[in-house]
């Protein structure tokens, strides 16, 4: 059981709850994600844009290929008229002759883009109109039936170095657009090797956030189950103490009572010694005043002299009598109260409207000769002890009826209020009323309020505190001084039966 | 009461010995009265020596008891008496300030006599005590045997 007491120890949940929030890695998990998305686009788009690239270059290298074709069969056109002089060379001639022009052209606007192209073409189509022009001038010998000025003139003109270099620099053209090939080609292959290094690493943080935010959670709901059983363990000890707090409570109260009836008890014996010795004083001095009177008479005195010391007498042994006589109405307020303590309640149906009627008819008579009346409301039947309910309201009925003002005609009112488990009666009077300052005091054993000019001991509210607070109720006062006076008797709709303990009173 | 009865109180409050004796007297009884503050040496004079009541036999006694004794309680005396075979038939009167229920049928149960509560009010002790010299003046004791 000591486990459970020490487990109601305060601990720093708060602080163990105060671990980074999954808000927040949610956030960084979308923030990631958005990263890897536009680091994904941009790769894309820059994969597209290489491919492009790569396209451009070969269709660059094609038309350089083409064009190797044309010159080739320009070439070979020429030397097939000049060999044949057939109509059909001169027209292959001009047809392919008519696409060199295009196909330059082509070449020209796909490397608009790059200068070192640029100028090779453009040497290159300096070459190439020489070539064609050369080639036209031996096929015009050829036409003019000029053979032999033609293969001279083939022969003669035929500087092969002119034709390698046009060679070279088409070869260098396309050597230059394959590196460029070779260059984007490895871009292109970078820029996929980036995107799925990003997609991987971008997957894996997202996949760790996961894991630690799953984690994190964990944890939380551990904390959080934790702190519910730390709860329900501090639940467990409260009910616990507060059960031994109230067992302590209960030892106390009936260490008072039997306390209070011990000392009753035995306040009771000195007095009668007190009240008994006074009394025989009392009779003393009658005979010593006879004696006396009988010795002044003997002596001539007058029997008048005496009458002070007898006064004197009277007066000493009158207050010695009532203070014995309140003292014994007190000692035996204590023991009453004391007893009533003891008592155990047996808790049947009580029909509270029956009751007060009951308690009106016992007042009929008091009640018709000061003019006053008392008005029942609608009472509910509860479960309670039907003498402690008696013995309660008879004592604030009395008290209404004894505290009531002279010149009003008396009205008392008792009405209940429900409430779950609880009823409250309100005994609404309206008599003298309490002062603000005396209403505490009302309830305490032997204190009264108010003009004193009514019997009593100021036992009656002391007796019926508590008798209310056994029953487990509770008992106020609310009252204005001249206007009357409200009290509210709340109880248990149904009394507990107790257990354990005995009537010894 | 025939003279040679003797009353024998035991009472620890001297005041409310004297109290009693006074108004016994006042009611006529001139019996002896053989007063004990504590329990021990009333039955030490009760029983005798060895507590079997031996010596007590052939004396006509009245007991008046109290029971708020400071060495014993009254009630323990009270079953003596009744238990044994000398005194039992020795009317006893307890004479006590407790009122309470079960105390006074216990004492009954034991064989008391009567049962008196000591009223506060003086007048009513009084009244009390000289009605109780009253009925000591009628009542037969035996002599114990």
């Amino acid at each position: 059981m000591t486990a459970t007491l020490t487990q109601t120890a305060p601990r720093p949940w708060a602080h163990r709850l105060a671990t980074p929030g999954p808000t927040l890695l949610l956030l960084l998990g979308f923030a990631i994600l958005v990263a890897i998305s536009a680091s994904s686009i941009t790769l894309i788009h820059r994969a597209r844009s290489d491919a492009e690239s790569v396209a451009h270059t070969l269709r660059v290298m094609n038309a350089v290929s083409q064009l190797q074709v044309l010159i080739r069969r320009t070439e070979s056109a020429e030397r097939g008229y000049l060999i044949t002089g057939r109509e059909g060379f001169a027209r292959f001639y001009e047809q392919s002759k008519a696409q060199t022009g295009p196909t330059l052209e082509q070449i020209a606007t796909l490397i608009t883009d790059n200068p070192e192209q640029q100028q090779r073409l453009a040497e290159a189509r300096t070459l190439i109109a020489e070539r064609l022009a050369s080639y036209e001038q031996s096929m015009a010998l050829r036409t003019a039936g000029d053979l032999e000025g033609a293969v001279a003139d083939l022969r003669a003109d035929r500087t092969e170095g002119a034709m390698t270099r046009l060679g070279t620099l088409l070869v260098e053209m396309k050597a230059a657009e394959t590196e460029l090939l070779d260059e984007r080609t490895d871009a292109s292959h970078d820029s996929t090797v980036w995107l799925t290094v990003v997609s991987l690493a971008g997957l894996a943080v997202v996949l760790a956030l996961g894991a630690l935010a799953l984690t994190l959670n964990r944890r939380q709901i551990d904390a959080l189950k934790a702190a519910q059983r730390e709860l329900e363990a501090a639940n467990q000890g409260l009910e616990k103490r507060v059960a031994e707090r109230t067992a302590d409570l209960k030892e106390a109260n009936d260490e008072i009572q039997s306390f209070a009836y011990i000392v009753s008890h035995d306040l009771r014996s000195p007095l009668v010694n007190i009240m008994g010795f006074t009394s025989e004083i009392e009779a003393m001095r009658g005979d010593l005043f006879e004696r006396l009177a009988q010795l002044r008479a003997q002596a001539g005195d007058a029997p008048e002299a005496d009458a002070e010391l007898a006064a004197d007498f009277e007066e000493a042994l009158g207050f010695i009598k009532t203070s014995i006589t309140r003292m014994d109405r007190l000692i035996h307020a204590i023991l009453a109260l004391s007893r009533e303590g003891r008592k155990e309640f047996v808790p049947v149906d009580v029909d509270m409207g029956q009751l007060f009627a009951n308690l009106r008819d016992s007042m009929t008579h008091q009640l018709h000769e000061a003019g006053g009346e008392i008005a029942i409301k609608r009472l509910p039947v509860i479960q309670s002890d039907r003498l402690a309910l008696e013995q309660i309201f008879t004592n604030l009925l009395d008290n209404a009826f004894k505290y009531r003002r002279d010149d009003v005609p008396l009205r008392v009112e008792v009405s209940a209020v429900d409430t779950p488990g609880f009823v409250t009666f309100v005994i609404q009077d309206n008599g003298r009323g309490i002062d603000p300052k005396d209403r505490g005091r009302v309830f305490e054993l032997f204190r009264r309020s108010g003009r004193q000019d009514r019997p009593g001991e100021g036992i009656g509210l002391a007796h019926v505190r508590a008798l209310v607070r056994r029953m487990g109720g509770l008992i106020s006062l609310d009252s204005k001084l001249g206007e009357g006076s409200t009290f509210k008797v709340t109880v248990p709709r149904r009394l507990p039966t107790e257990t354990g303990k005995k009537d010894h009173g | 009461m025939v003279e040679h009865v003797t009353i024998i109180m035991i009472e620890d409050d001297e005041g409310h010995a004297r109290l009693i004796e006074k108004n016994i007297r006042r009611a006529g009884v001139n019996n002896e009265i053989v007063a004990f503050r504590d329990g021990t040496s009333a039955v030490n004079f009760l029983f005798g020596a060895d507590g079997s009541g031996r010596e007590s036999s052939g004396r006509a006694l009245l007991v008046l008891l109290d029971l708020n004794l400071p060495d014993m309680t009254g009630v323990e005396i009270l079953g003596r008496i009744k238990q044994n075979e000398h005194l039992k038939r020795s009317p006893v009167v307890v004479l006590t300030t407790t009122d309470d229920k079960v105390e006074i049928q216990r004492c009954y149960d034991l064989g008391a006599n009567v049962y008196v509560t000591k009223p506060v009010n003086y007048e009513n002790f009084a009244n009390a005590i000289r009605q109780l010299g009253l009925f000591f003046s009628v009542i037969q004791v035996p002599e114990t045997d």
